[in-house]
């Protein structure tokens, strides 16, 4: 009993002291002399920080303090000493709302005490306010916007400045609070933008307005969803006379044909391009100076949809499969056709097929390399040399493989590149005897395969912006269009194809082709590029309008969300090369897109688990180009045999010989057409 | 008191029976972390836990570590857009807490006892192997990087020692060994991690392929450690010189190497049993994992791995049993294989996805 009451006492002893311990950590706290700081950028300050116990002495507790964001402001030094005191030097180099932080060393995580303090760093003062590009001259009865730009004394555009306009007689013409000025009276005015202590004024007229009617017409009062009809607007005078500069609106309202609850949808822009989405009638209206126009639009459906067949379908079962190229035999197997598809996360290995019976695909001959993803695959033009990646390799030092498919049958590795690819080879293309090798998700590197046994660097294209990469490239007419996730597409001259009498065709469309002829392999010359804002830049693929001759470089997203992937193909309007735009999207919404192949007025898109998409991309792109009725096929390809059953996932896609040839990750290499009398397909 | 002893006794043992430990090891080719329990005799993959974030991609889960109170461990996943991320998550749910990107291929990492911070090396196994890379410190706390510490090209291995004042790792291209003030987050030393007599000028270079020396302008020297692991007196740190198959005992007070261990082929990991009398070496380039006897300075023991490309080691707390990572080749499975370091035996393996890598002690369980 004795024992036991001794047990218990001992016991109480102990969590009683505990009980007083924790007390003791709770009342563990930091104070900031002073307790907070204003610094401009480049400005020092000093902080002493003490870590005291709940009696207000020093805890005797070393701590840390850092300064967040990093790189923003720093710290020094960065721990106290033993007492628990430090006198911090903190330095700031980015505008904001910055913070010292500290943090108490202890071993366990529950007695560390955190604090922080605010330092405030505003940003630099204004310098200057630009107006973009304004008018001088406003017709009464219309109603001009007015932008303006900021930029601070460190040259960088303030967004967040808020510009105050104002006129000088708001009689005559007032602002509203979206910086539209309404001119109401003749008169001259001056319009002043400020910001802090910062003002920049413009002189405008406000002239009288002779427009007394707009008139409106269009090449066609009949269009199909999708279709581009482009509105000419005019504002004329009592006497029928063009008044030019005075600005129109446009509007639209419409009924759709099918249903109460279907909206009438279509996208109309500022300068009059109207595309609509759901087929109806559609009113679009010209405004001006208070006066309209309007014209009625009957919009039909653009029925495109045709079914797909499947012709042949090779089952992988046992491995994830990537992506695929098929190419007609040479030599003495001219007339046959053979395919080679990758794999992933397996074995290394590359599948070679006889699909010279599609309805019939089977594996002649199979290679493995040291490596667990065969990502990509590509056969040279002349049909002799393929070329597979190789990431995942035992030894860590991937690179590329150099094939001798003259015989499918037979293929022969010729050589191995791994020099300085430690990071693994993600995508290649081949072109003109080299190899277009994407570099540890870096840079491209261009490799010299004349003789295929002795491959060579020759030169190299990497970005120099901050975290950049690259993830793809493809190489058509001396012209390689990487993909570079947030620095999006970049058109790169590694001897691109001039013009001459004799190659006068289609190609003459592409402006870059224009402007080429400075670069070669060994040394690649940039000629354009287009930024992704959203970072998902993954694929290109240069895309001359057959019926426009338009321009396009329609790039693919790779991105994934909670509900998996997810993303869409964008038009790039590169008919202006330094000022390219964004001018369609092709998004399927439940669905991931991946790779990409553009036919003729076609586009092949690869959509993960949205399978196969066939898309008509003729005519002139503007909008939604998903909603407005432009997909002419899609294709689930299950398996119930495949290495996941019944789960389409599309990797890439390749026209040949009338068919649609397409890689399903989950499944093999299927052979599809499209139930129409029109021949798709490169040769 | 004879009763007693032998009820104590079977009571002992029985404990010993019952106890589970667990381990995390990644699977860098299959974006997946198993958690393995081993019971004393089977060894069970209990989780196989999908890392990451992109579904089409593999992100490449490298190193892992587990919080010194065992609450959370962390990853590190090399492969980015292009900059990799430590990765958090909660011990036992396995749920993902947050992540922060750090640099080019993250890999190993240790947390500092004495600061609770965690030390990180970006790898950088991409590009030319010319630019010295850094050590992130990070708060795991918070997950908020604090610093970065330069160090030497492809710094690998992350090991602090038991009282987390100092941190050592090595750079594989440049040779070195470098130590940290945990506190200060500044590099104290750095050395050759060369055993004592060899120098670059004994290298036969009549025996060298044609070319290989041009890819040596930048001095690089052959020893490519690639590991780094303290004793645990906190006096001596063990090497690992992959590329000249030993590894280094180095005197952390002298700032010398003492002894050096001539091993299998292409040695890439070491650890050191937690009542510092054995040394546990995986054999990369042999398949192979050596136990050597510290005391002695001889190797007691060599198993032949499973499968090829042996990769990294933890050993139980208690000091008896060594869990080893061995990658695979290809589509083979990785594999965790348990040694018996008492019985100096082999004792099971747990097949868990590919490419085995980076392997964290989480718990034992009586």
């Amino acid at each position: 009993m004795k024992k036991l009451l001794s047990i218990f006492l001992f016991g109480f002893c102990i969590i009683a002291a505990q009980e007083k311990e924790e007390v003791k950590k709770d009342s563990l706290h930091f104070e900031f002399e002073p307790d907070s700081l204003f610094l401009h950028i480049g400005e020092t300050g000093e902080v002493t920080i003490k870590l005291l116990n709940q009696d207000g002495e020093l805890a005797n507790n070393p701590f840390y303090a850092y300064g967040r964001p990093r790189r923003a402001l720093e710290s020094k030094p960065r721990i106290s000493d033993s007492t628990g005191i430090a006198k911090v030097t903190v330095k700031a180099y980015k505008p904001g709302k910055l913070s010292l932080s500290v943090r108490s060393i202890s071993q366990k995580r529950e007695d560390r005490i955190v604090d922080k303090m605010v330092i405030q760093v505003p940003y630099p003062p204004l310098e200057k306010i630009v107006f973009d590009d304004p008018q001088s001259k406003v017709y009464v009865g219309t109603a001009v916007n007015y932008s303006t730009t900021a930029y601070d004394q460190a040259d960088l555009v303030r967004n967040n400045t808020e510009v105050t306009l104002t006129s000088s007689n708001s009689d005559i013409a007032d602002f509203d609070m979206h910086g539209n000025l309404n001119a109401n009276k003749s008169g001259k005015i001056t319009i002043t933008a400020a910001a802090d202590d910062i003002v920049e004024s413009v002189d405008v007229r406000v002239v009288k307005n002779p427009v007394r009617k707009v008139t409106l017409s269009a090449e066609s009062d009949n269009i199909r969803t999708g279709d581009v009809l482009n509105f000419t607007a005019k504002t004329l005078s009592r006497s029928g006379k063009e008044v030019d500069g005075v600005p129109v609106r446009f509007s639209y309202s419409g009924k759709a044909e099918y249903g109460i609850g279907l909206p009438a949808s279509g996208m109309l822009t500022a300068e009059g391009k109207f595309v609509a989405e759901t087929p109806g009638l559609y009113a679009i209206t010209a405004h001006s100076s208070g006066y309209s126009a309007r014209k009625i639009i009957k919009v039909i459906p653009r029925n495109v949809q045709k079914r797909v067949q499947v012709v042949g379908h090779g089952t992988i079962s046992d491995v994830n499969t990537s992506d695929l190229w098929v190419w007609p035999g040479i030599g003495q197997y001219k007339g046959k056709d053979f395919a080679v598809t990758g794999t992933w996360s397996a074995n290394g290995e590359a599948y070679f097929w006889d699909v010279t019976d599609p309805s019939n695909m089977i594996i002649i001959d199979t290679i493995t390399v040291d490596a667990r993803t065969v990502n990509d695959v590509k056969v040279s033009e002349d049909g002799t040399v393929c070329v597979i990646t190789r990431e995942g390799a035992s030894n860590r030092k991937n690179g590329f493989v150099v094939l001798d498919v003259r015989n499918p049958f037979d293929v022969k590795i010729t050589a191995e590149f791994n020099d300085d690819m430690t990071g693994g080879v993600h995508n290649v293309f081949v072109f003109d005897n080299h190899v277009y090798a994407v570099n540890n998700g870096r840079k491209y590197d261009i490799i010299n395969i004349e003789d295929p046994s002795n491959p060579f660097r020759v030169g190299r294209y990497e970005l120099s912006t901050p975290g950049h990469g690259v993830h793809d490239v493809w190489v058509i007419d001396g012209l390689a269009y990487s993909s570079n996730w947030a620095d999006g597409v970049h058109v790169v001259d590694v001897g691109g194809v001039k013009f001459s009498e004799k190659n006068r065709s289609k190609i003459q469309f592409n402006p870059f082709l224009a402007k080429a002829g400075q670069g070669s392999p060994g040394n690649p010359v940039k000629l354009g590029s287009m930024a992704d804002r959203n970072g998902h830049n993954h694929a290109a693929f240069p895309f001359i309008s057959q019926s426009t001759d338009k321009f396009y470089i329609v790039t693919g997203d790779e991105w994934g969300n909670q509900f998996g992937m997810a993303g869409g193909f964008h038009f790039l309007d590169f008919s202006d090369t330094d000022n390219p735009k964004e001018s369609a999207v092709y998004q399927v919404p439940e669905a991931g897109s991946h790779n990409h192949w553009v036919h003729g007025d076609t586009l092949l898109a690869s959509y993960y688990q949205g399978g196969l998409r066939i898309v008509d991309i003729s005519g002139e792109l503007l909008g939604d180009i998903y909603a407005q009725g432009r997909e002419i096929a899609f294709f689930l390809s299950s398996d119930p045999d495949g290495f996941m059953s019944n789960r389409p996932n599309v990797w890439g896609t390749m026209p040949y010989k009338g068919l649609i040839y397409f890689s399903d990750m989950n499944n093999g290499l299927w052979a599809v057409k499209l139930e129409d009398d029109q021949t798709m397909g490169t040769r | 008191m004879k009763i007693i002893f032998h009820i104590l006794l079977l009571f002992s043992v029985v404990t010993l029976n019952a106890r589970d430990y667990y381990v995390y090891c990644t699977a860098e080719s299959e974006d997946e972390v198993a958690l393995i329990r081993f019971d004393g005799k089977k060894a069970y993959v209990e989780k196989r836990i999908p890392v990451g974030v992109w579904p089409v991609e593999i992100e490449g889960p490298h190193g892992i570590t587990v919080s010194p109170d065992g609450d959370y461990w962390y990853l590190s996943m090399a492969h980015g857009l292009p900059f990799g991320h430590l990765y958090k998550y909660k011990t036992g749910s396995d749920e993902m807490v947050n992540r922060v990107e750090l640099g080019l291929f993250p890999a190993t990492m240790g947390i500092s006892k004495a600061t609770g911070l965690l030390y990180i090396v970006n790898f950088n196994l991409h590009g030319g192997h010319s630019e010295a890379s850094t050590v992130s410190i990070v708060d795991p706390d918070e997950m908020i990087e604090i610093e970065r510490v330069e160090t030497g090209i492809m710094p690998h291995g992350s090991r602090l020692l038991n009282n987390g004042l100092r941190h050592y790792s090595v750079a594989m291209m440049s040779g070195e060994l470098y130590e940290i003030d945990a506190m200060t987050m500044q590099l104290r030393r750095t050395m050759s991690t060369a055993p004592k007599k060899m120098k670059m000028n004994k290298m036969d270079h009549d025996k060298m392929k044609k070319g290989a020396m041009d890819k040596m302008k930048h001095k690089m020297p052959p020893e490519k450690p690639t590991w780094v692991y303290p004793h645990p007196n906190d006096k001596l740190v063990y090497v690992v010189n992959n590329g000249t198959d030993n590894v280094v005992e180095i005197d952390v007070d002298k700032w010398e190497v003492v002894r050096t261990f001539k091993t299998d082929k292409a040695p890439y990991n070491c650890e050191v049993s937690r009542d510092g009398k054995l040394l546990v070496v995986t054999y990369k380039g042999a398949a192979k994992t050596g136990v050597w006897n510290l005391e002695t300075g001889k190797e007691i023991a060599k198993f032949k791995n499973t499968r090829k490309v042996t990769h990294g080691v933890v050993i139980s707390p208690d000091s008896r049993f060594a869990f080893v990572s061995v990658e695979g080749i290809g589509k083979q499975p990785g594999a965790v294989e348990v040694f018996d370091l008492k019985k100096l035996e082999k004792v099971d393996i747990a097949e868990i996805g590919k490419q085995a890598g980076g392997i964290a002690f989480w718990k034992m369980v009586d």
